[in-house]
């Protein structure tokens, strides 16, 4: 029983230290404006990958040179979008995960909106 | 010549179909990869916790019982409960909505909608293949009571003793005995294949043709060998939920194990976890006992050829899919002929072949002892099983809380026709029901709580083997280090970059 009550204490003890010597310090620099221009030519999005942390407020400026619409999956925002006008996306990174952008039209996913947690 | 055109027509209308459907089974993850400090932490915890059941294990010389004595309660002793769970409604009732639902799911692949609403990818996938695999492993092993083809081979039983045919349908074809449970290994790599690689796993129609081929080669072989011997030795889904039933916190048993007389499951004068010799037994011989987790993969088991083989390739699958999605895969593809359907296959033998080369050393540092190789092999397999267990709901679990959702908006629609059965077809699976750093925290809690039972029950198995504590602690020596090993791979694949 002793020697049971001291291997759990060590463990304890070691697993919980490392834990707190591991963990990184998180950014404290609060919610943040994230802009991003996004062009979508010949089916390829680029940035293929959108990456921001929870809380920001996301702006994507869209540009394609073809008519579409864009679906992110998860906030379940769609946009039109037509070539040689700028399409505008808004949305409160409140969800975190991966969340795949998909052209409706032909049901192809185009890339992905990462949302990190704080 | 004008079948085969035809043949080779709808052949590659099928070829179509998958090239533009998902590539994987399960469709999109949701889950973001497990940050570098978080695996670091896992790992370095898996390496500790290792030494924990061995740094608590008793000191004495365990006797040939001790596997058998763990705290039991059984749900039959109390009335309601008892009348409830062996009612032939719910029973009956059971069977039935498996048989429908295995009905609905084929109808709905053959004439439903091909690409968008359909109920057959997600029933199959997500409802059945990661909701039952969940239940089984947490609540205990449904598949011998509701398992359609079996369910449909009784009803034909009893159709052909109706009308006078027969007494019953079984051929009495002798099963080979040397091939264990190899034809469910064989069949269950299929299955993998065709989950993980097959570019159409995802389109009904092949999920309907699947299902079909599958059946008519059960039905066939129960036919042919017996019901009971075929869902032993080669039904592969009998023998996965099988395993993972184990694992789980409920068993069946037989008091009286006269009954087992002949089969080849259950350990002499022992019957648990024996589902065949269950259903033969007196109402009153029959028990449903509560008990422990894991405690059933340390028991004695008549140990069939091919299990340790199976248990290989449950796991080896289950990593196979976390492998698929990183950037180590892609570089193996680039830089190598091995493509993905190679790669299933090559994975389970390289698994093996670390594998059984770890026995052998455990074997070496525990001085042999009377079991041979082949026993060692097979008895700690089952040590593994956890292992896969773990990584497969680390994997999962959020496939089954989000895109599971979707089984609401399509049971009021199954075939994508615009139905509204129960009016829920509008149904919006809801996100972010959990959080990525809870998601990041419960896969790496699973996964280190898998490989500290696998280490509990590797010793356990060890004491039971070599009946002697010190030889037992040697031999563990090697088994942590494979287990560590595979621990640290498992949470290296979720700390990867996801690619396409």
């Amino acid at each position: 029983m002793r020697r049971a009550a001291v291997v759990g204490l060590v463990v304890v003890l070691v697993l919980g230290g490392l834990f707190f010597l591991l963990r990184p310090d998180t950014p404290d620099d609060g919610p943040q404006d994230r802009d991003f221009d996004v062009s979508i030519k010949d089916g390829e999005m680029s940035p293929e990958e959108i990456s921001v942390n929870q809380g920001d407020t996301v702006t994507l400026r869209v540009n394609a040179d073809e008519p579409t619409e864009l679906h992110v999956h998860g906030y379940d925002v769609e946009q039109e979008v037509e070539p040689g006008r700028e399409a505008e996306i808004d949305l409160e990174a409140d969800l975190t995960g991966r969340f795949d952008i998909e052209d409706h039209e032909i049901e192809k996913e185009l890339g992905v909106l990462q949302v990190r947690p704080r | 010549m004008r079948r085969l055109a035809t043949t080779a027509v709808a052949f590659s209308l099928v070829l179509v179909y998958a090239r533009s459907a998902m590539a994987h089974g399960f469709g999109p993850t949701y889950d973001i990869p497990i940050p570098l400090w978080l695996y670091l932490y896992g790992a370095a915890a898996a390496v500790v916790l290792a030494f924990v059941p061995l740094a608590l294990y008793s000191r004495k010389t365990p006797d040939a019982d001790d596997a058998y004595r763990y705290p039991r309660f059984d749900l039959f002793g109390i009335l309601w409960l008892r009348a409830l769970l062996t009612s032939r409604l719910l029973l009956g009732g059971l069977r039935a909505l498996s048989v429908f639902l295995f009905f609905v799911v084929v109808i709905s692949g053959l004439v439903g909608l091909q690409s968008g609403f359909n109920i057959a990818p997600t029933f199959v996938w997500i409802t059945w293949w990661v909701g039952l695999s969940f239940f089984t492993a947490l609540v205990g092993n449904l598949w011998p009571l509701v398992n359609p083809l079996s369910v449909l081979f009784d009803w034909a039983e009893v159709l052909a003793r109706r009308l006078g045919l027969r007494d019953n349908l079984e051929l009495g074809e002798s099963y080979p005995g040397a091939l264990g449970i190899w034809p469910a290994v064989g069949l269950y790599l299929v299955f993998v294949w065709f989950e993980n690689v097959f570019s159409g796993s995802y389109v009904p129609r092949n999920i309907a043709f699947f299902a079909l081929g599958y059946s008519l080669i059960t039905l066939y072989a129960m036919a042919y060998f017996g019901k009971e011997t075929w869902l032993r030795h080669g039904e592969a889904f009998s023998v996965f939920f099988g395993l993972l039933g184990r694992f789980a916190p409920t068993e069946v048993r037989v008091k009286t194990p006269g009954i087992c007389q002949g089969c080849d499951a259950c350990e002499p004068g022992r019957c648990v976890n024996c589902y065949a010799c269950f259903r033969h037994a007196d109402p009153d011989e029959r028990e449903l006992n509560l008990r422990p987790f894991a405690v059933g993969l340390r028991l004695p088991q008549i140990a069939l050829p091919g299990v340790a083989a199976f248990v290989i390739v449950v796991l080896a699958g289950v990593t196979f899919d976390g492998l698929l999605e990183t950037p180590l895969w892609l570089e193996i593809v680039r830089l190598t002929p091995v493509d993905q359907t190679l790669g299933v296959m090559l994975l389970p033998l390289l698994f093996f072949g670390i594998y059984l080369g770890f026995v052998e050393l455990s074997r070496i540092f525990g001085g042999g002892g009377e079991a041979g190789f082949g026993q060692f092999a097979a008895a700690y397999a089952f040590s593994l099983v956890p292992i896969a267990i773990a990584y497969q709901m680390a994997h999962y679990y959020t496939y089954l809380l989000i895109q599971g959702q979707m089984i609401f908006s399509l049971i009021s629609d199954p075939l994508g026709w615009g139905w509204n059965l129960f009016g829920t077809a509008g149904f919006d699976p809801r996100y972010g029901i959990v959080g990525a750093s809870f998601v990041w925290y419960s896969q790496v809690a699973l996964i280190v709580v898998g490989h500290v039972i696998a280490v509990y029950l590797a010793h356990s198995i060890s004491l039971r083997l070599l009946r002697d504590p010190g030889r037992a602690f040697r031999s563990q020596l090697p088994m942590l280090v494979l287990m560590v090993l595979y621990t640290i791979t498992s949470l290296w694949i979720l700390a990867q970059p996801i690619v396409k």
